[in-house]
């Protein structure tokens, strides 16, 4: 949909309407510090990885301050429990014994500063990767002459799929806010997906292009889905700031916000191709 | 004697707006005294005020006769009626900008007679820039009502020289917008949605071109346009904040005439002509942007498309003296393409079939059946991600409209109506084989909505006089599908669960409605007057849009079982004075506005190609409430106005901002308009504008956190709207050069220059906020200004 609008303004632009937007200086309120996780889970054989760090004001551009001494444990649906320890400030590691697998159900609880947080996921069904492959193309201005990697994989039949895809290109993630590539299988479900261009500058000879393409649960697309919104709101068509949801939760109860982030299970499945 | 005089006084008062004015005028002067004595039962002149040059019938024109004090205003098709005791009287025919006319008549029994009046020789010095007469905001019941014609809408300095009806309509009081560039207008602290805006009274679903640029009303066709903000007759409902009625031109019944215009966005032309003269006419007007000519010029651009066009038809014909048929279509579309990449396109149409009937002196008829559609299409084109998305929501409606000129102290409007929906919010088709895509049909929506009214206006003297009625609707969603309730704690996406099976045999959801509507107007002297209004409004179809302009792509939702209608009780009290003769006219008015069963949206609400839309819904409660100052200059080299509205617009939504009150975003504390127009000389003129008003409401973030390398803005406390965008303000000019007059030759040009946004100001239309492109950990407050500098233009205009 952004993407959409985004060309939708390059059209007013055309028309000589020209828009601009500037940086401007701006006081903003500044609020206490929540608990912010990012955490994962995934099917590969690893155990779960945490990162605990604190809110901090907006314009603040230091690294987040870290959470350091909380007490981590992951439970499965098997009762299986593993403990997470802490390796570097704020970056936690469990020791194996509770590993993701498909269909598998997860807690995670976080003890720190004298509160107790609760989050819960799930690994679900994922489809495969056939192959990432090379498309030449040169019909600008949708593409400029070159190569181009494409996704081609089945789609599960059956709607309730969810995916992120991550791309790398010569190990490097596509990471800006406009690059976070987020679906459900509502429109393309049970469908093959094939000849789905994953780059949008032409590559060039060596250039090796990965993709990973995650199962992720549903609400964990729905945290990815508000996150997408939020870090692209910009334009004419923005919508008013709000937070992005969290499965993070105090054990304490309360419907006030207390911690922000997201513990996420997911498959990953990845192929590559390097343009000769 | 005098009794009776007193009553044809009341009378003139009620049968609208303006001739009551004229009574209240001529009553004090000491029993004036009638020029024939009543000799029997009254009688009736009747017919239709027309201008003498088009053949346009002329919308609130007047008749009055002084020696009675009595008199009758045109309605919307130009019929007036009027009653007096039986005699010989000097009637006089007035209309703004027209040349009063005046012939005496023997009236013995009732009599059928139309008028035709001139326009004052040369409209230049004199510019008469609003109202149909001189003290009409004065004398009339109505409150809250303003009315545009369309030689003041081309008065104002246009935005690239694209005269527009609601960007004019923005520069009255109480009416606002999120910003320029956003579609729509906001009422009294209302949803652009809550709007209903009639064309030919076809119901218009999406006013805007190029996103709301610009309007999709071409000025050229446009004869009359009045917005009703209180106090709004029964005769009207569906929309809670306003009406805003606007009635395209009949065509010239007297010759081959047209007009046009070539600018730097569009170029228009409009043609019309008699079909048998005095008898019938029509005229066809259209426009068309053209930027995507010049990308055609540029390589890298020739695949791609962006522009608008509208193009309006429409016919009358009088099949003897007492009835009359009005045909009228309107299309409008604005297109983009993007090479294969991407299309979307979207669009209005409508069809008006009306046939007027004069069943006797004192008895009209309106019937209308009418269609309209707005629809949108987008998608990629071909390929493997090739795929259409398409939406729509049609209604077909009937209705019938009598007025009823029943006595001298009373007017009845009374009638029925039925508007038959389909929502169709979202289909989705792949456009070949190999493309990734399916099928995905959003279930369709159908419902009904009945109203039947009445309305009296009645005169208790000269001093006193009300409109009061009442609307009875009825709303039936006879959807065919399944329908869910929906669990969880509100503010979070919540749960289908308990799904039921409907058919139109069981209507999703049945809410007859009861809609009282008063408003009464007390003279304090003959130039001043207070007015109170009061309305409730039903609202049973709803825009959903949680952006803050609303998109091309929202879809229209109806009231279901779980959406309920919209509901607004408003009160408006209003005190109108002229000056000077009614060169000046003022008016300060207070309003105030309960609205229930408002939708809003969870955060990060997908509103489009969403089968559980309303999973999504939040409902509350809304108010508004707010004072409207306004003056205009009527007469001399400089006309205009000055508008000024200080007003308050909060909402409360179970699941948003801690159940608490918050500022809706198109709240705006302060808005400022000042209109003028300055003959030079009987060439040029002046003219310019300077709008001021408080930013929007908008949710700054005091909080950021990072996730997997991606810094994303956060709010404790989940508050929303807390804080203002910085203040709006613009001045434009313009100036208006016409070519020397040539008697002999009927094409007449003229030129406009304007310069939009004079001193170049950077108007925020939102505050957003990003990491920044080359260092992502940091972050950074961003202002989009639509217009990022002065917009100059020069518009060339023509009428033969």
């Amino acid at each position: 949909m952004n993407r959409f609008f985004l060309l939708l303004t390059a059209g007013l632009a055309a028309c000589g309407l020209s828009s601009c937007i500037d940086v401007v200086p701006l006081d903003v309120p500044k609020a206490g510090p929540l608990l912010s996780v990012d955490g994962q889970l995934t099917d590969q054989g690893k155990p779960a990885t945490v990162t605990l760090a604190l809110t901090q004001p907006y314009f603040n551009d230091t690294p987040p301050p870290p959470v350091t001494g909380a007490t981590l444990f992951l439970e499965d649906d098997l009762g299986r429990r593993d403990t997470l320890r802490e390796q570097t400030p704020g970056f936690y590691r469990g020791q194996g014994t509770v590993l993701g697998r498909i269909g598998g159900r997860y807690t995670l609880t976080i003890v720190t500063a004298g509160q107790t947080y609760r989050a819960e996921t799930e690994i679900r069904r994922t489809p495969e990767v056939d192959s990432i492959s090379l498309e030449f193309r040169n019909d600008p201005p949708s593409y400029d002459e070159g190569y181009y990697a494409t996704y081609n994989g089945p789609e599960l039949p059956g709607v309730g799929d969810y995916y992120r895809f991550k791309v790398y290109k010569n190990g490097v993630l596509f990471n800006k806010p406009e690059e976070l590539i987020v679906s459900s299988d509502e429109l393309v479900d049970g469908k093959y997906i094939g000849g789905l261009i994953v780059n949008e500058d032409p590559l060039v000879s060596g250039d090796k292009i990965k993709v990973e393409m995650l199962s992720v649960p549903r609400d964990y697309y729905f945290f990815l889905n508000e996150l997408n919104r939020q870090i692209n709101n910009v334009g004419l068509f923005a919508t008013s700031p709000a937070n992005v949801r969290t499965n993070v939760r105090s054990t304490q109860g309360g419907a006030t916000q207390t911690a922000v982030g997201y513990f996420a299970g997911y498959t990953v499945r990845a192929d590559s191709v390097v343009v000769p | 004697m005098k009794s009776r005089f007193l009553l044809l006084a009341g009378a003139a008062a009620l049968l609208g707006a303006a001739p009551s004015a004229l009574v209240a005028q001529t009553l004090p002067a000491a029993d004036p005294a009638p020029a024939a004595r009543p000799t029997g039962p009254n009688v009736t002149l009747s017919g239709y005020l027309k201008d003498a040059a088009t053949g346009e019938a002329l919308i609130g024109a007047t008749v009055f006769v002084k020696s009675l004090g009595a008199g009758a205003t045109a309605n919307e098709y130009g019929f007036y009626s009027l009653t007096v005791p039986p005699g010989r009287y000097t009637f006089t025919y007035t209309y703004v900008g027209y040349a009063p006319t005046e012939e005496t008549l023997d009236l013995t029994a009732n009599m059928a007679h139309s008028v035709k009046l001139g326009t004052k020789g040369v409209e230049t010095a004199e510019v008469v820039v609003l109202g149909k007469a001189p003290d009409q905001n004065v004398r009339s019941v109505e409150t809250g009502v303003s009315r545009l014609d369309a030689r003041a809408i081309k008065l104002v300095p246009a935005l690239l020289g694209e005269a527009d009806v609601v960007r004019a309509i923005q520069l009255l009081p109480g009416v606002s917008t999120v910003g320029e560039g956003a579609t729509g207008f906001n009422v009294r602290g209302g949803g652009i949605d809550q709007n209903l805006i009639l064309m030919d009274e076809a119901p218009v679903y999406n006013s805007s071109h190029l996103f709301g640029l610009f309007s999709v009303f071409n000025p050229d066709a446009v004869k009359d346009l009045k917005l009703v903000k209180g106090g709004i007759p029964a005769a009207y409902g569906g929309r809670l904040s306003s009406l805003l009625d606007i009635r395209m031109k009949d065509g010239n019944s007297q010759r081959l005439s047209g007009t046009g215009g070539v600018g730097l966005v569009s170029s228009r032309l409009s043609v019309e002509a008699p079909i048998v003269k005095d008898k019938g006419s029509f005229i066809l007007a259209g426009r068309r942007s053209y930027a995507d000519l010049f990308l055609k010029l540029i390589p890298d651009q020739k695949d791609n498309r962006a522009y608008f066009y509208d193009f309006s038809a429409k016919a009358n014909y009088a099949l003897g003296e007492r009835d009359k048929l009005f045909l009228s279509g309107y299309f409008g579309r604005d297109v983009f393409k993007f090479g294969d990449l991407f299309q979307n396109n979207w669009g209005n149409q409508t069809g008006t079939l009306r046939w007027n009937h004069v069943f006797n002196s004192r008895l009209f008829l309106n019937v209308t059946a009418l269609a309209s559609r707005y629809d949108y299409s987008l998608g990629v084109p071909t390929g493997t991600q090739g795929f259409e998305w398409t939406s729509d929501i049609t209604n077909y409606s009937g209705k019938a409209d009598f007025e009823f000129f029943r006595s001298p102290q009373s007017v009845m409007h009374f009638g029925v109506s039925s508007i038959f929906y389909t929502f169709q919010p979202g289909n989705v088709v792949p456009t070949e084989a190999r493309s990734v895509f399916r099928e995905l049909r959003l279930q369709e929506q159908r419902a009904t909505e009945w109203a039947a009214y009445i309305d009296e206006e009645r005169s208790f003297g000269p001093v006193f006089s009300v409109q009061y009625g009442l609307r009875a609707t009825m709303f039936e969603n006879r959807s065919t599908g399944t329908f869910y309730d929906y669990v969880g704690q509100r503010g979070q996406q919540l749960t289908p669960v308990n799904p039921q099976s409907y058919s139109p045999s069981r209507p999703v959801g049945s809410y007859p409605n009861l809609e009282p509507r008063l408003s009464a107007r007390y003279a304090l002297s003959e130039s001043s007057s207070l007015k109170l209004g009061y309305n409730r409004m039903v609202q049973y179809i709803h825009l959903i849009s949680n952006t803050t302009a609303a998109t091309p792509l929202d879809v229209w939702l109806p009231s279901t079982r779980n959406v309920k209608p919209e509901r607004a009780d408003q009160i408006s009290l209003g005190y109108f004075r002229n000056f000077k003769n009614n060169a000046y006219e003022a008016s300060a008015e207070v309003f105030g506005k309960q609205m229930d069963n408002q939708i809003d949206y969870i955060a990060g609400a997908n509103t489009l190609l969403n089968e559980n839309l309303e999973a999504e819904l939040l409902y509350g409660r809304g108010r508004a409430y707010g004072a409207e100052f306004y003056v205009k200059k009527n007469e001399g080299r400089l006309t205009g106005w000055l508008s000024y509205t200080l007003s308050r617009s909060e909402r409360q939504i179970d699941g948003i901002n801690q159940n608490k009150w918050y500022a809706n975003k198109y709240d705006k504390t302060h808005v400022l308009a000042a209109v003028g127009v300055y003959a030079l000389s009987d060439r040029l003129s002046l003219s310019g504008t300077f709008n001021y008003s408080t930013g929007v409401a908008t949710t700054v973030p005091d909080s950021r956190y990072v996730y997997q390398g991606l810094v994303v803005p956060n709010v404790n406390g989940d508050v929303r709207n807390n804080y203002r965008v910085p203040a709006y303000h613009r001045l434009d000019v313009a100036a208006t050069l016409k070519g020397k007059p040539h008697p002999e030759r009927r094409w007449q040009g003229s030129w406009v220059f304007s310069i939009y946004n004079l001193y170049a100001r950077r108007n925020a239309y939102g505050i957003f906020f990003r990491q920044n492109e080359d260092n992502p950990t940091q972050t950074e407050a961003v202002r989009l200004s639509i217009f990022g500098s002065l917009l100059p233009s020069a518009t060339y205009n023509f009428t033969f």
